[in-house]
């Protein structure tokens, strides 16, 4: 190989709150994402402004977050952490493709804990996660709306 | 060019399909690592594979490992997709045989320019196994004829000996020699000899089964090998090829010439104690006997007793002494 690349960084320090975060033993349920929810900007000219492949996209996403959030719950429910994380990741890719980054980065976050099997920490985490999730998806479904119109 | 994308996440599927199918590629999606394997396995697979890591059942570096311990078939370029960005996720999914590894989300671009490296890495191993075809041809076939050379066809003499005796079967080696053939070469020159020989050649392969055998043993001497041949009908056989040779006359750039063979006929389970060697010294034998009764005839190698060690397996023979 001659090198590898990833297409975006975890800004650093929202990276490292979570990172406390997840080793905290009574860590505060509270994160503060240095980054924009969304960067639609970003995400559209990735997809060379095609923004009826975005609703397609968006589209897929509203459908299939609520059944990996549901996996996590469930996983949460059962202790059962290596589901947990694998959840996690798939929400983690999930929310990277569409540019959602401080729930992107929130995934990460939970699954790494999960893996690292830290029960308490994840469900703070899982939490945290939906809340970001909850800022988002009313911009979804404005921009759902929007490119419908 | 067509590529597989092996991708459980329906998202991630969708924008991976829509940039390769924009970037010229033909796609071919897979939702698990089974599936996958299965459209890799299939005949004419894609070349190209762009491979999740984390995926139910069979995950991408697993899939890797499976395909690296393939044998005997086209190089697959591997490519991982992971949102894992470790060092040691990188490292542990290049040595899980892929080829190059990209996080996600991936940019177009450098997507693009990764699958066009794993195109031309693609092409340079065509080239390699092209060239590896082409040496293995020479080293094993005559040039001019493309008959099987000397030395395979003894091999494959001696494989298939080997074989009728552990099945009790008979091999029929025909040993072929072009009549008059110096003369040709002298009168019309070298090129018209070559002619000559490529000809008489495409008849000889052309007339036997597929699963026989027919090498350029020498100059213009050709050695058929019969496998699991009746030996009641093998007389017949040879007889049937000295024919078709010199059937209809071999059209050259100046002339048009009847050509015919000599045949000497041996049969392995007429000579059963008889190494491949001696069998086809009995062969060359025959060979000279047809020479002598005039050309342009067959003659079968005679076994005297201490040569046969089975029960007659030849009932009803044909007379030893053919004549056109």
């Amino acid at each position: 190989m001659d090198r590898w690349f990833r297409k975006e960084t975890p800004d650093k320090a929202t990276e490292t709150e979570l990172e406390q975060l997840a080793a905290r033993a009574d860590p505060q349920p509270c994160v503060e994402p240095a980054t924009p929810d969304w960067d639609l900007k970003e995400l559209l000219e990735r997809l060379d402004g095609d923004e009826e492949f975005l609703r397609e996209l968006l589209v897929i996403f509203r459908a299939d977050y609520r059944d990996c959030l549901h996996k996590a719950h469930r996983a949460m429910a059962e202790s059962n952490l290596p589901d947990l994380s694998r959840a996690a990741h798939t929400l983690k890719g999930m929310l990277r493709n569409l540019s959602m980054k401080s729930a992107a980065q929130t995934a990460a976050a939970l699954e790494k804990t999960a893996h690292a099997a830290a029960e308490k920490e994840s469900a703070e985490l899982l939490l945290i996660l939906e809340g970001d999730l909850a800022k988002v998806l009313p911009e979804v479904e404005a921009q759902l709306a929007g490119v419908k119109a | 060019m067509r590529i597989l994308i092996a991708e459980d996440d329906s998202l991630s599927r969708t924008l991976l399909e829509r940039t390769l199918q924009r970037a010229g590629y033909e796609v071919i999606s897979a939702e698990d690592g089974a599936r996958a394997l299965q459209e890799l396995n299939k005949e004419d697979p894609p070349r190209l594979a762009l491979l999740d890591w984390v995926m139910p059942g069979l995950d991408g570096a697993q899939l890797c490992r499976e395909l690296r311990a393939r044998k005997n078939k086209p190089y697959t370029y591997l490519i991982l997709l992971s949102s894992k960005e470790s060092k040691q996720d990188i490292v542990q999914g290049l040595e899980s045989g892929a080829d190059d590894y990209l996080t996600k989300p991936f940019d177009a671009e450098e997507l693009k320019a990764r699958l066009r490296a794993g195109q031309r890495i693609l092409d340079l191993e065509d080239r390699l196994v092209e060239a590896c075809e082409s040496m293995r041809f020479q080293a094993t076939h005559d040039l001019l004829t493309s008959l099987w050379n000397r030395g395979v066809i003894v091999e494959l003499l001696l494989r298939e000996v080997h074989r009728s005796r552990r099945e009790r079967s008979c091999t029929a080696v025909m040993m072929c020699d072009i009549d008059h053939f110096k003369s040709v070469n002298d009168s019309l020159g070298h090129a018209a000899g070559d002619d000559v020989l490529r000809e008489v050649s495409r008849r000889l392969r052309t007339s036997v089964r597929s699963y026989d055998m027919v090498g350029r043993y020498g100059g213009e001497e050709f050695l058929v090998v019969l496998n699991k041949c009746d030996p009641s009908s093998a007389v017949h056989r040879a007889e049937n090829l000295r024919q078709t040779v010199c059937s209809r006359p071999v059209r050259l750039a100046s002339a048009q010439l009847t050509i015919t063979i000599s045949l000497g006929l041996a049969l392995s389970c007429d000579f059963a104690k008889c190494d491949v060697e001696e069998l086809l010294h009995h062969a060359d034998m025959a060979l000279y006997a047809a020479k002598a009764a005039g050309r342009n005839c067959v003659r079968i190698a005679q076994p005297d007793s201490s040569d046969r060690d089975l029960p007659d397996l030849l009932p009803g023979k044909e007379s030893p002494l053919l004549t056109p």
